[in-house]
């Protein structure tokens, strides 16, 4: 029997056909460097050049050298926290945008949380260093409130600052999922929870929440990944005990030439980063069968 | 009323023994039919039945797995949708919303090269048959659904097509607008004389509409008539069920003659039905009288039957105003049927659980086996 | 009182997201190189400074190159893969899209450095071009997101009705289509640009000795003394890019009333 249709076929011609320059240009531009990191972490350093010979010492290196595997902890620990940090402060953001916010005015609010995103990041990153300085903002505004004697040290050149500070860049990453889900749920929902004896809180937590999940979930992915390779943030106000996995791969490739260490280190951060997102989609799993 | 050119009775289309899969869902299972230059033809079936893809076949927007369909007596598998002469008004009409009224109306007319002056002039006319004279230069955006709808009509009619394809383009309108664009189609159609094609899930609309009727359903045709025929006798249970109300009740076939066959119905006796109200369907299936709610009548104290009558319980009654429906058990059956009668004024209502007797006569019987 | 308490951290959250914004005129127009408080006075010196700074100008030429060449590449590679997804089934689809959109959650040093270790293996001097090489590489996916929402908002049938009127594929496209989705045309050169314009890390690793904006200002940083010049820019960018924004905002809801849709609002 002869089912291929006539003109069928041309299809997924057609849309091959179109996809493929995109398409070449990130298998050329992307995928096939990111092949090559992965091969050049296997390679053995030499001097200024890339010995082609199979080895696990950068490997090695980068989890048992205390100097490395601490860096790679603490960017670990840095990205949880503001990944928890973010949510946790945007959701109730997300949660008035969408529920206690005229339909006519939401799209104002959201021009309005997105709008710092797009402004100079590093200079928006300066200015945290402003604020939570010796001379800063928070330091002179409690000074001559009277709350303290003399400038908190603590705020800055830590990892304290660098939290806040990729908190505040990430913000709008973590509102939009939330939102959308949040406008996806059908408002009748919340009025047939409390219309069979729930309190409104008890809906939250019994219909809103669980609903909510997807966009959550997203938000947490999309400001977890890449916080873990931020560089700019600890660069200007992490202090030496602030740097990240980010610093330490600029370190090792623009400075000291050692691109297997620097490849193992940067392959090793996103397979933490893989790793840890596919367990937490795994036990989010149940919320994300949306029905379409 | 303006007269109607009869349908010439050429061939405008033909599918011969058209096949589509989608993957390995079979969407047309071998149609073939012809369809009459200058006729209203409708294709009339359940959502999924492939009455669209099938419209969309002769517009040229779906290819076919095997078969063949012929346009005005020409092979058109290789001829894309912009060469073929058909026109169509899309379900969601699509009209341009960057363009004026006048400049989707004569959007197809861009490859003739017209003059301004004659391009205007027919945009004009176009707009002045479906009743949107000087609506022109308003924005497409701000129509409401008749006008998108009649703005589509124009679009597709200033190309003096063959064939004018209409997919569900009443569906989108309330229940008043779309009672009147029935009455303004059949007119248009008449007036350009074009044949034209519908596609719709509303029985009552192609009754209306058409001069012919093919009922698909699952990739088939399972009835190709004229309204009345569809209406009086389907050829089989389901076409039956589909186009309005009919009541079945068991019946045994008992014999049959060139000329009647003799049939043992369930509440009616032993009867004679003309072999042309006999609908043959696959053999095996047992076999059922069916009939019209209006084709029995409930007869009021003292009136006569005029041809034979029965016994009934009325056992519900819904009153609709014009009509009131009677769901009735005819004596010796067990299953409800519906009749309707219209409510005559200064003749009252029946009551729930009262007994009546109905009139009915072995013409109005349909037998399916 | 309904949503008060919300109301109230949602404006305690805005002055949050905007208190870095704030600051940076007061200092860009505060006499004195020491960027800390009390304020000490107005002055437009910094401005002015920012007109002769050394190496401002030609990192601003860069910038401006790179940043108009993304966003024209990322916006027609965006067309292409948005008309594809949007449009057509083809196998491999969900890889294929996932892989063009993979560097909207990598961290941008793994991209850079994976480019910077191939571009340097088969010996491209690192230059502008090869900036704009990653660039596009980080843009496109944002050009996709906002161009699919416009193909996506496009009723399959007015293309149709292009071809059922006499239209080729490619004219109906250019008839019919491209009108359409020109907004979201628009909004997405606008911000790929502005993303371009900001970025730092690839710029840092990929441009060799061309220097860009930001890697200029992060230089900058190093040297107290040309920090309020810095502050001066920042304010000036700030200003065009909010400017931008509201263009392409604009741009974004006249097409999504152009095409008859409604407003899901947001840009991503």
């Amino acid at each position: 029997m002869k089912r291929s249709a006539r003109g069928a076929g041309t299809e997924a011609s057609s849309g091959l056909l179109l996809v493929s320059p995109p398409a070449i240009y990130a298998l050329v531009l992307l995928a096939a460097p990111l092949a090559t990191i992965i091969l050049y972490s296997f390679f053995t350093d030499g001097y200024l050049e890339v010995i082609r010979e199979f080895t696990l010492a950068n490997y090695w290196e980068t989890w048992v050298n205390p100097l490395y595997r601490t860096v790679m902890l603490r960017s670990l620990l840095v990205s949880v926290l503001v990944t928890a940090a973010t949510v946790l402060l945007a959701f109730p953001v997300a949660y008035f945008v969408s529920f206690h916010v005229d339909p006519s005015r939401k799209s104002l609010w959201l021009f309005l949380i997105t709008i710092p995103f797009w402004t100079s990041y590093l200079i928006r990153v300066f200015l945290w260093k402003v604020i939570l300085g010796y001379n800063g903002v928070v330091n002179s505004g409690l000074l001559s409130l009277g709350i303290i004697d003399e400038p908190l040290t603590f705020l800055l050149y830590n990892t304290n600052s660098v939290v806040i500070t990729l908190a505040h860049a990430y913000a709008p990453f973590a509102i939009l999922p939330i939102f959308v889900a949040l406008e996806k749920i059908d408002r009748s929902l919340l009025e047939a929870g409390q219309d069979l004896g729930e309190t409104k809180f008890a809906t939250f937590c019994r219909v809103t929440l669980p609903l909510a999940m997807p966009g959550v979930v997203a938000s947490v992915l999309i400001v977890f990944i890449p916080t873990i390779g931020d560089y700019v943030t600890p660069q200007l106000v992490g202090g030496p005990e602030g740097r990240m996995v980010a610093n330490l791969i600029q370190l090792q490739y623009l400075r000291l030439d050692n691109y297997p260490l620097g490849s193992a280190i940067a392959v090793s951060a996103m397979g933490i980063v893989a790793i840890i997102s596919l367990i937490f989609l795994g036990l989010t799993r149940r919320y994300l069968r949306a029905p379409k | 009323m303006i007269p109607k050119p009869a349908a010439s009775g050429q061939t405008m289309i033909e599918f011969k023994d058209v096949h589509k899969w989608y993957g390995d869902y079979h969407a047309l299972r071998g149609i073939s039919a012809t369809i009459r230059a200058g006729e209203f033809f409708s294709l009339l079936g359940p959502s999924g039945c492939g009455k669209t893809t099938l419209l969309r076949t002769i517009a040229g927007f779906e290819g076919i797995s095997e078969g063949v369909v012929l346009i005005d007596g020409k092979d058109a598998t290789d001829i894309p949708p912009n060469k073929r002469p058909t026109n169509m008004v899309f379900q969601s009409y699509a009209i341009f919303p960057h363009l004026t009224v006048a400049q989707n109306v004569g959007f197809g007319l861009r490859k003739q090269r017209l003059a301004k002056a004659d391009l205007d002039a027919r945009v004009a006319e176009a707009l002045e048959m479906v009743g949107l004279k000087g609506y022109g230069a308003r924005a497409a955006h701000a129509l409401s659904g008749g006008q998108r709808q009649r703005v589509a009509l124009a679009r597709a009619l200033i190309l003096k097509p063959k064939v004018l394809l209409l997919d569900e383009p009443l569906s989108a309108l309330d229940k008043k607008m779309r009672e009147q664009m029935q009455v303004e189609l059949i007119k248009l159609q008449r007036q350009v004389g074009i044949t034209f094609i519908l596609v719709t899930h509303d029985q009552e609309e192609a009754l209306v509409m058409s001069d012919r009727i093919a009922v698909m359903f699952e990739g088939e045709i399972a009835q190709l008539s004229d309204a009345e025929t569809l209406y009086r006798r389907p050829n089989s249970r389901r076409v039956a069920d589909f186009i309005g109300t009919m009541n079945f009740l068991p019946a045994e076939v008992i014999s049959e003659t060139a000329g009647s066959i003799e049939v043992e119905a369930q509440g009616f006796g032993r009867i004679h039905v003309d072999p042309k109200q006999a609908a043959s369907e696959a053999p095996g299936k047992s076999a059922s009288i069916g009939f019209r709610p209006e084709t029995l009548t409930i007869l009021h104290e003292g009136q006569q039957a005029t041809d034979r009558e029965v016994g009934a319980v009325i056992e519900e009654v819904v009153y609709y105003g014009d009509m009131t429906y009677y769901d009735v058990k005819i004596d010796g059956t067990q299953k409800m049927v519906r009749l309707s009668m219209r409510n005559v004024f200064g003749r009252p209502v029946l009551d729930r659980g009262a007994r009546t007797r109905i009139a009915w006569s072995p013409g109005a019987l349909v037998l399916f086996r | 009182m309904k949503g008060g308490w919300f109301k109230l951290y949602a404006l305690a959250y805005l002055v949050f997201l905007y208190a870095p914004i704030v600051l940076l005129p007061m200092f860009a127009f505060n006499d004195a190189t020491v960027i800390a408080f009390p304020l000490n006075g107005f002055t437009t010196k910094w401005f002015s400074e920012m007109w002769v700074a050394p190496g401002l100008w030609p990192a601003l030429k860069n910038s401006m190159i790179i940043a108009i060449s993304t966003a024209v590449i990322a916006t027609a590679l965006g067309i292409f893969a948005a008309r594809a997804s949007t449009r057509y089934k083809f196998p491999g689809k969900a890889g294929i899209m996932g892989l063009i959109m993979l560097p909207l959650v990598l961290p941008e040093i793994i991209v850079a450095v994976s480019l910077l270790v191939v571009l340097l293996g088969i010996g491209v001097p690192l230059s502008i071009f090869t900036v704009i090489l990653g660039h596009v590489l980080m843009t496109t996916p944002f050009t996709i997101a906002i161009l699919s929402s416009a193909f996506q908002s496009l009723d399959r049938s007015l293309e149709e009705a292009a071809y059922d009127l006499g239209e080729t594929p490619v004219s109906a496209f250019r008839l019919v289509i491209l009108p359409l989705v020109m907004p979201g045309i628009i909004s997405s050169l606008l911000i790929s640009f502005t993303i371009s314009l900001d970025e730092f890390i690839i710029a840092f690793f990929l441009g060799g000795t061309q220097v860009t904006l930001p890697v200029y200002i992060f230089s900058q940083f190093r040297f107290p003394q040309s920090v309020p010049v810095i502050m001066a820019l920042g304010t000036i960018l700030v200003a065009l890019s909010i400017l931008l924004l509201s263009i392409a905002e604009y741009f974004r809801r006249r097409g999504i009333a152009k095409s008859g849709g409604k407003d899901t609002g947001g840009f991503l």
